[in-house]
């Protein structure tokens, strides 16, 4: 409690979102998990790794509808997409979620877990969860991420020999690769872009002549 | 009833023991009850399935690796694709998962339109569903009346998207100035076509009397209740470990609607029951998705009655960029729970999107229902999940 005026304006805000606030602090509280983060009303808990199992159980029992279970790799080598947006900050890792909601109500969670890219890997669900073993075969073949205790981690969507993990950041996307993107030939450059496009290509253009 | 050379001749004087050998037979990926590229590989005993391996991924297109090489206006355009039968529904969570990232306000007639597309998305997938079930259980000709009646329904979401199947018609911070709709070069009399809801109600009156013509050609019909009734029975508690939700949940028992829960397009300005019945057997799933029909028709006629004037498009920036954050969207589509978690890290494009489709979720319990089944039961069960290839594989 400060008296500054800042503070109280902050105070303010935190004010109008305490319901979900308090409903975080209450269910990171309940399951013993490390924190919790709260953005655009979606809220996730902080799970360790090899508490994973338990909290989730302990969870289920409000939560009770089983809704996803994937991942994030958060990488610095990126082949696909937009990097992060402070690359040199970023820790190299692994993120497993697993969204549990409530039936009764508009509650639910995000648990995550984080892993380290030299071995990602994490319990399984499945013997609790029979619904997670689906989920947990996807997220194998797409990041890589082993889950004990999973019996049948079998590819779910790739064939049998596929090779690699199409959802790593490190993986390009083969279409680009074969051909380049059909959209590129119609784009047009704004007039602006154009004009700055041009004079440097017009100076490469002559220096290429005089040295010919 | 068996050959003789089943029964090894040493054994035929001690012990006259029949043994029936498992056989694991194929089913698909190419079979008229899948509704698109499903393999089946089943293990039967005679008559009984003792286990069974879906095989899935003939169709899989990788729109989570796709979409984070696409803007958000163009990830709009993927997602209609992923469930087809329904595809102005499944645009609906995502753009509202990027209107809360960016702080879009939405104009109350752009809602209500969303509103009055999405219902009319789910009577038109409830509609394949009462064509193509009793057709899977030998009746034909539901099909031929639910499909004319369709035909009206996306007559409407033509006329006023420009696409039967594929809209694209929603933008952050509203909807597409419709396609028939006033000048083209004034943006403010850009609006709904002209008589537009005029012949929505009209389409509604027809809605209602399909929904009676299905319940005298099938629901009475006693050959389909030999044929779905106790049949496949899911108990709640299953049901929520594998993730079903939808019809199939609230055939369970479970009121779980998110109409009712998320506030993610005025629901609550309208009046509507959930759809609940308790036995969770196929008959229960049909007739949820029968009762559902008569309320979105309800629901579009409320929200015709009650939709506001105004804009249909918030003012956006030009180049349309998320701040930094995550946020989970979940929406109420046909089939169920239909929801993308966007990771934005500040850019155009998402830093990762994961799309949660409710077929593969209500798929993923094949292997549990269908053991110890019989093998006439498999295709029964199956048709009453009422999943899309194109949702299961995305």
């Amino acid at each position: 409690m400060s008296d500054s005026p800042d503070t109280t304006e902050t105070e303010a805000d935190v004010a109008v979102i305490d319901p979900l606030e308090g409903y975080a602090e209450a269910l990171v509280e309940k399951v013993g998990a490390i924190g919790f983060t709260l953005e655009f009303d979606t809220v996730r808990i902080h799970v360790e790794p090899s508490r994973w199992v338990d909290t989730i159980v302990t969870a289920n029992e409000d939560l009770e509808l089983f809704s996803w279970l994937s991942a994030i790799d958060w990488s610095k080598d990126v082949e696909v997409g937009d990097p992060v947006d402070d690359v040199d900050a970023l820790e190299e890792r692994f993120e497993v979620l697993c969204r549990l909601s409530s039936v009764q109500n508009g509650d639910g969670a995000i648990f995550v877990a984080t892993l380290s890219k030299d071995n990602p890997s994490i319990a399984s669900l499945m013997h609790e969860i029979p619904g997670a073993e689906w989920h947990e075969r996807e997220a194998h073949e797409m990041f890589g991420i082993d889950f004990e205790g999973n019996t049948h981690l079998i590819p779910l969507y790739l064939p049998d020999d596929f090779v690699g993990n199409p959802l790593l950041k490190s993986y390009p996307l083969l279409s680009r690769e074969v051909k380049p993107n059909p959209g590129d030939v119609d784009v047009e450059p704004m007039p602006a872009v154009e004009a700055e496009a041009e004079t440097p290509a017009e100076v490469t253009s002559e220096e290429a002549a005089g040295d010919a | 009833m068996t050959t003789p050379g089943m029964i090894h001749r040493s054994e035929s004087a001690v012990s006259v023991e029949l043994q029936t050998p498992d056989m694991t037979i194929n089913i698909g990926p190419q079979h008229p009850s899948t509704h698109g590229v499903l393999r089946l590989v089943a293990n039967i005993d005679g008559e009984r399935v003792i286990d069974v391996d879906p095989v899935i991924g003939y169709m899989h297109r990788g729109y989570e690796k796709i979409s984070e090489v696409r803007t958000y206006a163009q990830i709009t355009a993927l997602v209609n694709r992923i469930d087809w039968v329904s595809g102005f529904a499944n645009e609906i969570p995502f753009i509202v998962g990027v209107e809360k990232l960016m702080g879009v306000e939405v104009p109350e007639r752009a809602q209500y339109i969303r509103m009055i597309l999405t219902e009319l998305a789910r009577i038109s997938s409830h509609l394949v569903f009462m064509s193509s079930y009793p057709l899977e259980l030998g009746a034909t000709t539901p099909l031929m009346h639910a499909l004319r009646e369709r035909e009206y329904i996306l007559e409407l979401i033509e006329e006023m998207t420009g696409g039967r199947f594929h809209p694209n018609f929603n933008r952050v911070g509203g909807v597409k100035p419709a396609y028939g709709g006033g000048s083209t070069t004034k943006k403010q009399a850009m609006d709904i076509p002209s008589g537009y809801f005029q012949r929505t109600l009209e389409a509604m009156d027809r809605m209602d009397q399909i929904c009676k013509d299905i319940d005298t050609l099938v629901t009475g019909n006693e050959l389909i209740k030999m044929r779905t009734v106790n049949v496949g029975v899911i108990p709640a508690d299953k049901a929520l470990e594998y993730g079903l939700t939808g019809p199939n949940l609230r055939a369970s028992g479970v009121a779980y609607d998110l109409r009712k829960i998320e506030n993610y397009l005025p629901y609550d300005e309208v009046d509507f029951e959930v759809a609940v019945r308790e036995g969770g057997d196929c008959f229960d799933r049909y007739v949820v998705r029968l009762d559902e029909i008569r309320e979105s028709v309800k629901i579009v006629r409320q929200a015709v009655d009650q939709i506001p004037k105004g804009p249909l498009q918030a003012k956006v920036p030009r180049i349309l960029k998320a701040p930094k954050g995550q946020v989970y969207s979940r929406a109420e589509n046909p089939k169920g729970e239909f929801g993308f978690y966007i990771v934005s890290e500040g850019g155009k494009m998402p830093y990762r999107l994961k799309i949660r489709s409710s077929s593969f979720s209500n798929l993923s319990i094949l292997p549990w229902i269908l053991k110890g089944q019989l093998v006439p039961d498999l295709v029964a069960i199956m048709g009453s999940l009422d999943f899309v290839l194109g949702d299961v594989d995305r």
